[in-house]
């Protein structure tokens, strides 16, 4: 027992250190890509692509369940983006609410016939619709199929254009935000195939007319931990994953895709709950297969504003769905660990997620378990667990400090002292016990995947018509 | 000595065991903390301080703008001064932007009296990486003509950045002659940069003189023809018609869509044959380019081509020829009764489509129940196959109007 308890206590000590190790690597590369990309926005202003009549056609597809409180305002603001060639298709995932109405009322809606070629699956298609004031937009109602995946596939289905931009209903996008996620595109058209653009959080800012008109930090500290975590997964994590062409994830929230690639490997997965984890396994799966040249990338540039959880309850809810999907994606991908043939993505991506993502919870929550145990039959020492305590602490605190230090080099996006002083304070509070909830919520989510609860869970919306979201 | 060093460091260093490293990380990483805040807090205040003082000298130089740009005060008073400089230029090149033809020319004496076109020339040449790039940008904001070939220079930097900050100089030109320096550069060492910046920056320059182009796609090598192909396609004039007949049989998938694009402005029968022709071809995208084309010309005698398009194999053509005969709405019964003739239920369904999205439906459906239709019985059959969506098993009268065989199936 004891000599167990010494394993299991040097392995959480060993963990706890190659996880932030990791994370500190990744820091320092995130700083000088974004260095890199600050300098070349200097020559390469995304303005460009605004007056040119080559630019490629985007389609934007946004899913929306019960969305009534927002709908109206995130359609807008798709609808002004700058972007020459633009489509946008909402598709009516069996609201239940009034989405469709208020849909009909802004748009002024009318029935219309599309081809609609079902090249991927997805639940029956009642009713198309597009808008007598900006034919631009299609609206596709359909039977839902208690999946955003599935209401995707749908909007994939009646695209047109050779590029599709997921976004959420209840994001907002700046102005130029297509224009940005574009230009790896344009760079490259021939190796990417997919962008990733960067979510942040919208709770607390100023909105109206479906702009964002000033950013404001949430008032409720787990909105502004929130802000933390998006920024330190964002900023350092994804901008790095991109650096060596290993995202493995695209935000469901903002995120640009090859039509064509996507419909080769069937669109989303409906069963996914991870859907967007998902996806971006599949295609590197499909492209790896086929020896493709390619790249995944991701725009930094702070473009798509969400709505995230702002309670306890909800949030818990989204972690646990959030993990679940992890698991679901990382168990049916179990078969491209090690391989050859998967390269990078088989032998550090993957291998990252599972060691440092997913299995995260069950060995920190266990941490505290055998950590206690230890104690109790006095194989380690209270002196050592309180060091071994600070100083994970203030480890942590310096990456998300270095997240904050980003974000003030790079976009510097919360102009206010006070929100500044606000976010640099979370970056100590969000510790404790905020983390500890956040493991338990991941471990429950594990649990449930096990159990087979496998529901979406859509988390309570506040709505984006109102001037400022709190 | 160093081995020594090394050994004693090793020795400090298991000497401390783990608790003593662990307590020097906690010190490591507590000093981090405390460097990474104070750094934050000093770097904002230093910046809220350097833009206060900013703003003010903004407010300083607008409030004198006229005599400013006039030169009664001295260019040497703010020239030295970088952080001026910089705000002088961009204020400058703002306005510029904006200008009319007589500011416009104001403007640029002033940027070139009080020598900022100049050194921007010069750091072109001079510098490196993201200097010179920025230096590249600016110079081609300017517009004007002498800075060129610093542009021209850029091009043939080994840095792709570097080089596409050139091109990007150069299309803000918007000048035949920046056109000749990028068509050079391109004709001498290949395609260098990604296809798009290369074709708006051409897009920009030759749009006044598009024959610039044809030399190249004469004798280019594929890529350059391709590229430059696409060019064409978006500036050709009407009166290119028969140098782009040239091109319309070439091997180039590009280079022959192109040309069908190009061909929009369509005026004589030979055109407009050669159009139906492209219409027809092998691959999809030249036939889509080819049917957008015979739409915008909005000629009766495109509707034959248009009608087989919409037998196409590929959806996009199919869609696009549906919508190009909308445009023919004072044929619109013909067309539909031409449509159904085609026995071809994709490509009826796609006219349906086109019509509902034009919101012609009803249009069509008075037209057929009006006195002017004088067939009642086919009338009835048509008003059913436009409420049903299927087609007829046998039409009256439809026999002449053969299905319209697709070219080409891929």
């Amino acid at each position: 027992m004891i000599h167990f308890l010494e394993i299991a206590n040097r392995i959480l000590f060993h963990y706890y250190l190659a996880c932030n190790l990791a994370y500190l690597v990744m820091l320092i590369i995130a700083l000088k890509t974004s260095a890199e990309h600050q300098h070349g926005l200097r020559s390469s202003p995304a303005g460009w692509l605004k007056d040119t009549p080559l630019a490629p056609p985007v389609t934007i597809l946004t899913p929306a369940h019960n969305e009534e409180k927002s709908i109206r305002v995130s359609v807008r603001n798709m609808l002004d983006l700058d972007y020459p060639e633009l489509e946008v298709i909402v598709i009516n995932d069996g609201s239940t609410d009034g989405t469709l109405r208020e849909l009909r009322e802004e748009f002024q809606l009318r029935p219309v016939r599309v081809v609609y070629v079902p090249q991927v699956p997805c639940a029956r298609v009642r009713e198309f619709y597009r808008s007598r004031v900006d034919p631009r937009l299609l609206v596709v109602d359909k039977n839902s199929a208690g999946s955003k995946a599935d209401a995707v596939n749908a909007g994939l289905n009646a695209a047109t254009s050779p590029y599709v931009c997921v976004v959420d209903a209840d994001s907002v996008l700046e102005r130029d935000a297509l224009l940005r996620i574009m230009q790896p595109v344009l760079s490259d058209p021939k190796r990417v195939v997919c962008v990733g653009g960067i979510v942040r959080v919208v709770n607390g800012s100023e909105i109206a007319a479906g702009r964002l008109r000033r950013v404001r930090l949430p008032r409720k500290g787990i909105e502004v931990i929130q802000v933390v975590e998006y920024l330190r997964a964002f900023l350092i994590g994804r901008e790095a994953w991109a650096r060596a062409n290993m995202m493995t994830i695209i935000s469901g929230a903002f995120g640009l895709f090859r039509t064509d690639i996507v419909r080769s490997v069937g669109g989303y997965r409906a069963a996914a709950i991870g859907e967007d984890f998902d996806l971006v396994v599949r295609m590197h799966r499909h492209l790896l297969e086929r020896k493709a040249d390619y790249h995944i990338q991701f725009v930094p540039d702070p473009v798509c504003w969400t709505e995230v959880p702002a309670d306890l309850h909800s949030l818990g809810r989204q972690r646990a769905r959030w993990q679940k999907g992890l698991l679901d994606a990382l168990w049916r991908s179990r078969d491209m660990l090690f391989r050859r043939r998967y390269g990078r993505i088989g032998w550090f991506a993957l291998p990252y997620a599972w060691l440092f993502e997913l299995i995260s919870p069950v060995v920190e929550l266990g941490g505290f378990v055998t950590i206690g145990l230890a104690i109790w039959a006095g194989v380690l020492s209270r002196e050592f667990f309180i060091q071994f305590l600070v100083f994970g602490y203030a480890f942590a605190t310096v990456i998300s400090i270095g997240a904050v230090l980003q974000e003030e080099l790079t976009y510097k996006r919360y102009n206010d002292w006070q929100d500044v002083v606000r976010l640099l304070s979370y970056c100590f509070l969000e510790h404790f016990p905020y983390r500890q909830m956040h493991m338990f919520w991941r471990l429950k989510g594990m649990v449930q995947y096990f159990r087979g609860d496998l529901a979406w869970n859509a988390p309570k919306r506040q709505g984006l018509r109102t001037t400022a979201v709190h | 000595m160093l081995k020594t060093g090394m050994a004693t460091a090793l020795a400090r260093f298991s000497g401390w065991g783990t608790a003593g490293l662990l307590v020097k990380a906690i010190v490591a990483a507590v000093i981090a903390d405390a460097l990474l805040l104070g750094f934050i807090l000093l770097r904002r205040a230093y910046r809220n301080r350097y833009f206060a003082e900013r703003d003010a000298r903004v407010f300083e130089f607008r409030r004198n703008w006229k005599a400013l740009i006039s030169g009664q005060i001295p260019y040497g008073t703010w020239r030295t001064n970088h952080v001026a400089r910089q705000i002088v230029e961009d204020m400058a090149l703002d306005a510029y932007e904006a200008a009319g033809p007589e500011e416009s020319l104001r403007l640029l004496n002033f940027l070139r009296a009080s020598g900022l076109v100049a050194k921007r020339i010069l750091e072109a040449r001079n510098h490196q990486g993201w200097r010179r790039r920025q230096a590249l940008v600016l110079l081609g904001r300017t517009r004007a003509p002498e800075g060129i070939p610093a542009l021209g220079e850029g091009l043939r930097d080994k840095d792709q950045e570097t080089r596409l900050a050139a091109l990007r100089g150069l299309g803000r030109m918007a000048s035949p002659q920046a056109g000749q320096e990028i068509l050079h550069w391109v004709g001498e060492s290949g395609v260098r940069v990604p296809a798009l910046p290369l074709q708006s920056a051409l897009i920009q320059c030759c749009a006044e003189r598009p024959g610039l182009l044809l030399p190249y796609i004469r004798h280019g090598d594929k890529a350059v023809r391709e590229i430059i192909g696409r060019v064409l396609g978006e500036i050709a004039t009407p009166a290119m018609g028969e140098d782009l007949l040239e091109f319309a049989g070439d091997d180039l998938d590009e280079l022959r869509a192109a040309v069908a694009r190009a061909l929009s402005h369509a005026r004589s029968d030979l055109e407009l044959e050669t159009l139906g022709e492209l219409a027809r071809d092998t691959v999809w995208f030249v036939r889509l380019r080819a049917v957008v084309s015979l739409g915008k010309l909005q000629a009766p005698s495109a509707i034959p081509f248009l009608l087989r398009g919409l037998t196409d194999s590929n959806r996009l053509v199919r869609l696009r020829a549906a919508e190009a005969l909308m445009n023919f709405q004072t044929e619109m019964t013909a067309v539909f009764r031409q449509a159904i003739a085609l026995q071809d239920l994709y490509g009826l369904h796609a006219y349906l489509t086109a019509l509902e999205n034009a919101g012609l439906e009803k249009q069509l459906e008075a037209e057929l129940e009006s006195a002017r239709w004088t067939d009642k019985e086919e009338a009835e059959k048509l008003l059913n196959v436009l409420h049903t969506r299927k087609l007829p098993m046998e039409l009256p009268g439809f026999a002449q109007h053969a299905p319209l065989r697709t070219a080409a199936r891929p």
